[in-house]
């Protein structure tokens, strides 16, 4: 009786574990194909702009910039109408396209090494990579979450995540002036040249 | 030729210190959801705290903000361009793997202050290697050593938050740029324990060749330090915000590892 529970147990066990790790692995999957194309592209681009113009499609698809938006806004995102919160997205769509884009020089192409991927929360999963690039190594997380299919969430770069850091920025505009000075200073720096 | 003077009072003492973390390798960690009332988070899975930083110097830390600023693009910015125009990108690899070979007592004092006796022996292995076999740390044949390819670089700044010593208002350092009070002495720890400074600041008289060795290596590190100050400024919505988020995060991070 007693040992017919522990093993009944021990499936159990086994098949959450095998489930939780066929999540991650799907995760990563999912990932490494993203990488990959948006490598393929950066590498046969000629120069920064048509990089960015051609890696974009590829994020727009891959990535939740609906997430993204909310989160970096903070708090102050409840009190935005929903056409400011459209807004706001296709801003910060665009900001976080030109800083992924930016990061790579064409011609010179990263190698990249994916580690095992942790699942801190359920519905998402982390998926660390080292990356060396022009002679140095970089750690980069992908923080990925299940949004009707994989979309990648965050970059974490060296510990620094781009989220936290547009988060410290974006919030200090909101208490300055609420959702209009949000959307001002998003205008304003899309409007810069990069 | 004024200028000239000035370049040659700056370099030598001076390397910026934006995210110098190139080589260090931090092993990410799940995080911990941060505490967040509910009225923070955005969602169930925000976890993105939005306080991170001590700055009650604010108003003079945006000043000397601006003026670094103005130095590294009218007078470091040159410096870097010309660097890279007179040399080849190999040569420039060949300099830094000889500057972060010779930076090696940094790495190792403070891994052994910190308890991290394994990771000194590893340091201590890197230097054999690269020296001997490296050409004096021309080549870094420690990457091809899997088990040395990876060890994390430490600093005096790490091993006095191992110490459990506050790390006091966020400072921006004037030349130097962001760091903390402690951070700061942490930097005259690393600047001290640099074989490359001695001759500079033991025998810091201008007219003989000291002060060769650390003006190169300010100068052989401007191209990578003005490329990452460039990064977390562009796209940002308040540079002075997103440098400092940039520091704060990226300490965190090599402090945990």
């Amino acid at each position: 009786m007693n040992r017919h529970y522990i093993t009944a147990l021990l499936f159990v066990l086994v098949a959450l574990v095998g489930q939780a790790a066929e999540f991650t692995a799907d995760a990563e999957k999912y990932l490494r194909s993203t990488v990959d194309e948006v490598l393929s592209v950066a590498d046969r681009a000629s120069d920064r702009h048509t990089l960015a113009d051609k890696v974009r499609p590829i994020l727009l698809r891959r990535v939740s910039f609906d997430a993204m938006t909310r989160r970096a806004v903070g708090p102050g995102w409840r009190q935005f109408t929903p056409d400011q919160q459209k807004k706001a997205t296709q801003l910060f769509a665009t900001l976080v396209i030109r800083t992924y884009s930016n990061k790579f020089t064409p011609g010179e192409k990263p190698v990249v090494s994916y580690k095992a991927a942790l699942s801190p929360a359920s519905g998402r999963v982390d998926v660390p990579t080292g990356l060396v690039y022009k002679g140095s190594r970089y750690s980069v997380t992908y923080r990925m979450e299940q949004e009707g299919g994989w979309k990648i969430t965050d970059v974490v770069i060296e510990g620094v995540s781009m989220i936290a850091n547009y988060r410290t920025q974006l919030d200090a505009q909101f208490k300055k002036g609420g959702a209009h000075a949000v959307l001002t200073s998003l205008e304003q720096s899309v409007s810069h040249p990069s | 030729m004024k200028t000239a003077h000035l370049y040659r009072f700056l370099l030598p003492a001076l390397s910026l210190l934006l995210v110098d973390c190139s080589s260090t390798e931090a092993t990410p960690t799940a995080k911990p959801a941060a505490k967040l009332t509910a009225s923070e988070a955005t969602d169930s899975l925000d976890d993105y705290a939005v306080v991170e930083a001590s700055d009650p110097l604010e108003g003079l830390n945006r000043a000397t903000f601006k003026l670094n600023d103005g130095i590294y693009n009218y007078l470091f910015r040159p410096v870097a361009k010309g660097y890279e125009l007179v040399t080849p990108k190999p040569m420039r690899q060949g300099i830094d793997n000889v500057y972060e070979n010779a930076k090696f007592p940094v790495r190792f004092v403070n891994s052994g202050l910190q308890g991290k006796f394994k990771r000194a022996g590893q340091e201590a292995q890197k230097f054999g290697v690269n020296t001997f076999a490296g050409f004096g740390g021309l080549i870094k044949q420690s990457d091809r050593i899997p088990s040395l390819a990876e060890v994390p670089a430490e600093d005096t700044a790490q091993t006095l938050a191992k110490w459990r010593i506050g790390k006091g208002p966020y400072l921006v350092l004037p030349v130097l740029g962001p760091s903390t009070v402690r951070d700061a002495v942490g930097l005259a720890g690393d600047y001290a324990l640099n074989p490359v400074n001695w001759g500079f600041a033991l025998r810091g008289d201008a007219d003989d060749f000291a002060w060769i060795p650390s003006t190169g290596n300010t100068v052989r590190q401007l191209p990578t330090q003005l490329s990452k100050y460039d990064e977390a400024k562009a796209n940002s919505v308040d540079p002075y915000l997103s440098v400092r988020s940039t520091y704060f995060q990226n300490r965190k991070a090599v402090e945990e590892d």
